[in-house]
């Protein structure tokens, strides 16, 4: 019986002392909890790189209207890179 | 190209898409395993006559069967993830070529030094001649210079086409109003076949792509042989 309870609760320390309970009498859910949690921060983390870091972003509209149009040459803006070393890049374009 | 009852990917022509078949066959292997297993198990549990029926939970398998399929995913996810960056990579290209979708042709843009263009129809089942492969041959291929890193550009003149070569990894939608690009590099000389792949009318089974690649001397006097001609 994983999910009985003593009275219905709805504090969130409850809520988390009543996990706690449970935990140490199934360990079982440990490596679960860990992988969907890292799971669920790995790709929240993902997000907010994406939505801070892309330069297809724009938050401020009156100072940083256009980031697309500033790339520089030498900055990796992808998250990983297998063969390319975009530090060692040779910027060969004009300046606008 | 494809052989009749072919079940596997066809021979890689490009280092992304030997990329792509070890990740495959790693992949697999995993899934037979897998599937293995849980056959096993399934007759096993069906051709028993032990029971128990006072088992209701175990902490310690439950823990097992929770690692290792994650495990397994990590091995799964962690090669996928640095095929799809490195696909990404477009490191130099010494060439660019424009293809364009028509319905129902590619046209073939090489512009970097000179203006050369062609299309490249199909070329009719009645009018192939003997050892050519039916719905597959043009009568103008696309030359690239082999073992040289070639950047495509890829759009369509009317309705969605897609851009395919399965030797060389490549699959790449050609929309209307819209630029792709992606990029490859021919590993071995040869003729590698594809087809157009995405719905654009009643000839869309009958607009293949030929890519033939050559020594680059071969390609230079290809190049300037079809500039005369046009």
């Amino acid at each position: 019986r994983l999910f009985c309870r003593e009275k219905a609760d709805f504090s969130d320390v409850k809520m988390l002392l009543t996990i706690r309970k449970q935990l140490r009498n199934h360990p079982a859910l440990i490596p679960l909890f860990f992988f969907i949690g890292g799971g669920a921060a790995m790709s929240l983390m993902y997000l907010a790189r994406l939505g801070l870091r892309n330069p297809d972003v724009s938050w401020d509209r009156k100072n940083n209207p256009e980031p697309w149009n500033k790339l520089s040459p030498n900055y990796q803006y992808k998250f990983f890179t297998v063969n390319m070393d975009y530090s060692k890049l040779k910027k060969d374009r004009p300046d606008f | 190209m494809a052989h009749p009852s072919q079940l596997g990917f066809q021979d890689a022509a490009s280092p992304v898409m030997e990329e792509l078949l070890h990740f495959h066959d790693h992949t697999l292997m995993i899934v037979f395993l897998i599937s293995t297993l849980v056959l096993y198990i399934i007759v096993a549990m069906v051709t028993t006559k032990l029971t128990d029926k006072l088992i209701l939970d175990s902490q310690v398998i439950e823990i097992i069967w929770t690692l290792l399929p994650a495990m397994i995913l990590i091995l799964i996810a962690l090669p996928s993830l640095r095929i799809l960056y490195l696909m990404d990579e477009i490191n130099d290209p010494h060439l660019t070529i424009k293809a364009m979708g028509h319905q129902w042709y590619w046209s073939y843009e090489y512009t970097d030094y000179e203006d050369l263009g062609f299309d490249s129809y199909m070329i009719p089942t009645q009018d192939l001649a003997p050892g050519q492969f039916r719905l597959l041959e043009t009568d103008h291929r696309m030359v690239v210079p082999l073992n040289s890193p070639t950047r495509i550009l890829i759009s369509a003149d009317d309705v969605l086409h897609s851009w395919a070569v399965p030797s060389l990894g490549i699959k790449m939608d050609a929309v209307p109003g819209r630029l792709n690009q992606t990029a490859f590099i021919t590993s071995r000389p040869g003729v590698f076949f594809g087809q157009c792949s995405e719905i654009c009318g009643a000839n869309h089974s009958f607009m293949p792509i030929v890519v033939e690649a050559v020594p680059l001397e071969h390609f230079e006097n290809w190049s300037s042989m079809m500039l005369q001609d046009t």
